[in-house]
């Protein structure tokens, strides 16, 4: 579209963004084991002044009737989308409620929500979640998911961790960590099990609910956005590590994009999540890079550097890469001389 | 899940805010009925003043200290003489204000555009009055000033017979550069609007309007070009190289089938594109769709519509007041005016404010609402949002046409 209608305003990712949503409709994503207190965390939110406006998309029927709030059910359900890739596998049950919640605001059936709240099955992996929202083609140019929030029960909290692969990765993927029902566990435990998911994740902030009283501001400030809060490498359980690559120097868009392409093509499924900020060469403020295993997010760039200090970092979450690997990749492909012919 | 008739959108337009911030809203006295003249000066002291039009009688013009955007504070408030009149438009240019003055009947005084000195906003000075009164004139209904030098216009004249009573606003370029001594210095009308023109007289559209101008903007990016919009014979690129003589270079409508009131022209230099709006003049929707048009514009004399902003489903709106396109932001070449090619912030009365982005223009994608609660004493029930400026802060004020007065907000997308 610049080359029809070229603007001097615009950068070479388009319109530079205030945040990384944009204008996009912030979802929060509320995911924990079975029994962990989901649904009373949400429905404590929905009272409150912030919860105002929030749709509610509940991954299993008859969880909660939520007052003032759309409930909508969305059975899980798996579709292979068109480019056929086990990676791909998705909930069309939750593209559908979705779409349709926009159709529905459209045309003024439902009144015009500020927010999406997901609640997510015990069992549901978040990547295809996260997939979801990741490209225009699924909901990425509507929606924008702002929180990735586990939700971990303090009493058996630490025998579903043991238990369940899937409550593993809930919480290693997650932006922020809630220990519910922290009154009916012995202080102990409590302190036993932060010091579990702190190292499952270092990257989230983990914190304790009573009752579901939990501080709004962990359902709605962007995720992400604090970039001290990337912590260098840590060892996961399941052969998942992350680590964070830093560059000092603005990095070339194209030597980036290709050895992000390579190591897509060759190792996509082991890419659980891939999140950064870029200073890349000729863009004003940030660029922002987002990867769910082998699908990128539209790179953003944001109008400005919130700290004032230029530097890119990038957080890794993978399973069976090391960094070394990850870094020497970045090393040959910036060797080869991969040069930006026309941006990106 | 809500039925349609649970829906508060259907029960009287409660507030929609989707990615602005409210900063402060002033209701300017009890005087909140605004027009479509917005300014921003910064004065010799360092205030930041916002000068408004008023819709209708009893005022003329509000000054609003918006230095800091959450604590506005009136600082001038004036009358005009008579109830008969309204001074809908303005335009600030350093310390120099050029106000519109339209009466109600043909005939009537003051008619023409006045300037003012604001130097001190509490205390405006009046520098001279430029009549355009006459037996076929209403006066100005709108004005351009942003250079210092020429005010360009929607005006009647003493000496301007249209063919049809309706047709009685044209094109005027004033040289103001001898700020006591205004002198017209060209003019520009559709042929076949005035008696004597050696062409017939355009047909009529169903809801009739007028053949006439209504905004006469001028860039210093084409300083030969006026970009006019032409209210029922849609709008015109002029050449003003030579002031005294301009010509036309090309013509685009859209009505019929639509149904007239083309309002405003802005081109978007750098892109090669143009936006064009409507404006709503019917209560109900009875003249639906009013639209902010996207043109091609890479060939001036070729004008290509590409796209519209999308608009909500109108039945939702048509219940109360007027909806539907009307005044966008501008970007005014001033140091004090937003500028954007990539955003489109536009009034659409009880659809209230609504922020479009056009990168790719063809598919505009809405990015922001603000659509607020009726104020007090609203006579259809509803918000009016009439106008729109951005100052060079990115900070957004909007006006009701009615009683509402200023909102003053912050873009959060």
């Amino acid at each position: 579209m610049l080359d029809l209608f070229p603007s001097r305003e615009a950068g070479p990712f388009g319109r530079r963004l205030k945040r990384e949503r944009g204008a996009r409709i912030p979802v929060t994503v509320v995911t924990g084991f079975l029994g962990a207190g989901k649904t009373t965390l949400i429905r404590r939110f929905l009272v409150s002044p912030e919860g105002q406006g929030t749709a509610v998309i509940v991954n299993e029927y008859g969880t909660v009737g939520i007052d003032d709030a759309l409930l909508r059910g969305s059975a899980d359900q798996t579709v292979l989308l068109g480019n056929g890739c086990v990676c791909c596998i998705t909930r069309s049950d939750l593209q559908l409620a979705l779409r349709q919640l926009l159709i529905d605001r459209e045309h003024g059936v439902v009144p015009r929500f500020a927010r999406v709240v997901i609640e997510t099955s015990g069992l549901a992996d978040p990547a295809p979640i996260l997939q979801t929202f990741s490209t225009d083609r699924a909901l990425g140019g509507e929606f924008h998911i702002d929180v990735l929030l586990a939700v971990v029960d303090a009493v058996n909290g630490e025998s579903s961790l043991d238990g369940a692969a899937e409550a593993r990765k809930q919480v290693i993927l997650a932006d922020r960590v809630v220990i519910s029902k922290t009154d009916l566990a012995a202080g102990g435990d409590v302190e036993r099990l932060s010091r579990r998911l702190h190292k499952l994740n270092p990257r989230a902030s983990v914190d304790g609910a009573v009752g579901g009283a939990l501080d709004v501001e962990h359902f709605i400030v962007p995720a992400g956005t604090e970039r001290g809060g990337f912590i260098a490498e840590a060892e996961h359980s399941d052969g998942i590590s992350s680590f964070v690559l830093e560059w000092q120097q603005p990095l070339e868009w194209l030597v980036f994009a290709r050895a992000m392409e390579t190591l897509l093509a060759l190792r996509g499924a082991d890419l659980l999540r891939v999140k950064g900020f870029l200073d890349v060469t000729g863009c004003q403020g940030p660029v922002v890079v987002q990867y769910v295993q082998h699908l990128a997010h539209p790179p953003v760039e944001l109008q400005i550097w919130l700290d004032q200090k230029r530097s890119s970092r990038v957080v890794f979450i993978t399973r069976g890469i090391l960094e070394a690997q990850v870094r020497d990749l970045f090393v040959a492909v910036a060797n080869l001389g991969a040069k930006p012919a026309n941006g990106p | 899940m809500l039925t349609k008739d649970e829906s508060p959108l259907t029960k009287g337009y409660q507030p929609v805010v989707w990615n602005f911030k409210l900063l402060a809203h002033d209701m300017l006295g009890g005087f909140g009925g605004m027009g479509e003249g917005m300014s921003v000066q910064i004065a010799p002291d360092g205030r930041r003043i916002i000068w408004l039009a008023h819709e209708s009688a009893p005022k003329n013009f509000t000054a609003v200290d918006v230095s800091d955007p959450r604590k506005p504070k009136v600082v001038c408030q004036t009358d005009l003489p008579h109830a008969n009149m309204r001074s809908n438009s303005l335009e600030t240019c350093g310390n120099l204000m050029a106000v519109a003055y339209q009466t109600s009947k043909k005939d009537l005084k003051p008619a023409g555009f006045e300037l003012f000195d604001i130097s001190k906003p509490e205390n405006p000075k009046s520098i001279a009055l430029f009549d355009c009164s006459g037996p076929h004139s209403r006066g100005v209904h709108q004005l351009w000033f942003c250079d210092g030098e020429f005010v360009h216009c929607a005006s009647g004249s003493r000496d301007f017979v249209p063919t049809n009573p309706n047709d009685d606003q044209f094109y005027r370029c004033v040289d103001v550069r001898n700020p006591s001594k205004p002198v017209e210095i060209g003019r520009w009308w559709m042929p076949g609007t005035r008696q004597g023109d050696n062409i017939m007289p355009p047909p009529r559209h169903p809801i009739d309007k007028g053949y006439r101008a209504h905004n006469t903007n001028v860039y210093p990016q084409r300083g030969d070009r006026c970009y006019l919009a032409y209210i029922d014979g849609g709008m015109f690129v002029l050449d003003i190289s030579d002031k005294a003589n301009p010509k036309k270079i090309s013509h685009w409508t859209n009505s019929p089938p639509y149904t007239g009131f083309m309002h405003t022209v802005v081109p978007l230099f750098d892109r090669g594109l143009m936006l064009v709006t409507d404006e709503s003049t019917e209560n109900n929707c009875k003249d639906w769709p009013k639209l902010i048009w996207v043109l091609d514009a890479r060939d001036e004399t070729n004008l290509v519509p590409i796209a519209t902003c999308p608009m909500p489903d109108h039945r939702i709106y048509a219940q109360a007041g007027r909806f539907g396109a009307h005044n966008i932001h501008e970007n005014v070449p001033l140091p004090t005016a937003w500028k954007s090619d990539q955003i489109v912030l536009g009034t659409f009365f009880n659809g209230g404010l609504r922020a479009y982005d056009i990168s790719n223009p063809y598919q505009p994608k809405e990015v922001g609402i603000f659509m607020p609660p009726a104020p007090p004493g609203a006579p259809t029930g509803t918000i009016q949002m009439n106008d729109v400026f951005v100052d060079e802060r990115g900070i957004v004020y909007t006006v009701d046409r009615h009683v509402g007065g200023l909102y003053i907000l912050e873009m959060d997308f």
